[in-house]
């Protein structure tokens, strides 16, 4: 079903709308809650776990996410900053 | 120009795309082994839902086995952003039949609409300053989007299966860190590509709304939360550029 939606996404401005372009603020909107809806899928699954927020492992993931967001914006590459972010949570969760 | 010429053509353009396809695809595929998934079960979503924002978005849903209308909701919404990106596409395929353009529209995501859009509006320029060069038609502008999404299509799911595969070998010490592998992912990619203030305190917000909005409601309180803050963001910033063209 969801593969059926993410086909329709693609297929259905291929049939119905060609040739016309997407009002800007309406393009805007859909930027802006994919988005925000990536940030809270981030916040949701580093933090929580089903109902419950996990306290003790929150402090060092908020660490190593912080890191990979400067590393990756210093670099201009996710990747690296994937990387060095997992390795330093890692490496945190060794210590405690 | 040949269809295969101008399909290799594609191809050799999209060959950074499956250098980063690569390991996210291989992320993918481990973070779905960690959250139960099967090896057929990967392979299939990879190449059915071929998003992989949206297959994220649903991993903790389908493992916590959430409701179905929770998943088909977030699969949804990070879908949406396909619509314009086909949408621009659609122009350069001009007196393409409906059924190979239907077909081709499965490989449409983000990196695989950058590169021919931008692609064709060089070739359209071209044709523009010389209008004595014939420009390509829709059928060579599909072989080339086609070079650039197929392939780059099948380094995704081999990827998301040599990920599968990688995950059952690790050790339960490094759940932490392959815990981390895909969040971590995608907020570097967000951070690469973020432009402007509004986009970057829209996540921001979202980013730390969640948490109450998921203690408050575990199945919607997130989602609810991050459609708020985006909408609440666009309506800010349009009512700014109203207020900045009437003054």
């Amino acid at each position: 079903m969801m593969g059926l939606m993410a086909f329709a996404m693609r297929a259905l401005p291929q049939v119905f709308l060609a040739g016309r372009k997407f009002p800007d603020a309406l393009d805007r909107w859909l930027r802006y809650v994919s988005y925000g809806l990536i940030c809270s899928i981030i916040s949701v699954t580093l933090f929580m776990s089903g109902a419950r927020l996990e306290t003790d492992a929150a402090p060092r993931r908020a660490l190593a996410l912080t890191v990979a967001v400067i590393i990756a914006h210093r670099t201009k590459s996710a990747v690296t900053g994937m990387i060095v972010g997992a390795l330093l949570v890692l490496v945190l969760s060794w210590l405690q | 120009m040949s269809f295969t010429v101008r399909f290799r053509q594609g191809m050799k353009a999209a060959i950074p795309i499956w250098i980063a396809f690569a390991p996210s695809s291989v992320a993918w595929g481990i973070a779905a082994q960690r959250h139960g998934l099967s090896l057929e079960e990967i392979i299939l979503m990879s190449a059915w839902v071929y998003s992989g924002p949206a297959q994220f978005a649903v991993l903790g849903p389908l493992a916590e086995n959430k409701s179905s209308l929770q998943v088909l909701v977030a699969g949804f919404l990070m879908n949406l952003r396909f619509l314009p990106m086909s949408t621009a596409l659609a122009p350069f395929f001009r007196g393409v039949k409906r059924l190979p353009l239907l077909l081709a529209s499965h490989v449409v995501s983000a990196s695989s609409f950058i590169v021919p859009y931008l692609q064709f509006q060089k070739e359209r320029d071209g044709t523009t300053r010389a209008p004595l060069a014939a420009p390509p038609d829709g059928y060579s502008n599909l072989a080339f989007f086609l070079g650039v999404g197929m392939t780059s299509f099948v380094v995704w799911v081999t990827g998301s299966a040599v990920g599968f595969g990688l995950a059952l070998g690790f050790p339960a010490d490094f759940d932490e860190a392959l815990r981390f592998i895909l969040p971590g992912y995608f907020a570097g990619l967000l951070v690469v590509e973020m432009k402007g203030l509004a986009m970057a305190l829209i996540c921001l917000g979202s980013l730390m709304a969640a948490l109450p909005g998921a203690l408050a409601s575990q199945e919607w309180g997130w989602l609810i939360m991050a459609i708020g803050i985006a909408t609440l963001g666009w309506g800010i910033e349009q009512w700014k550029l109203r207020a900045a063209k009437s003054s």
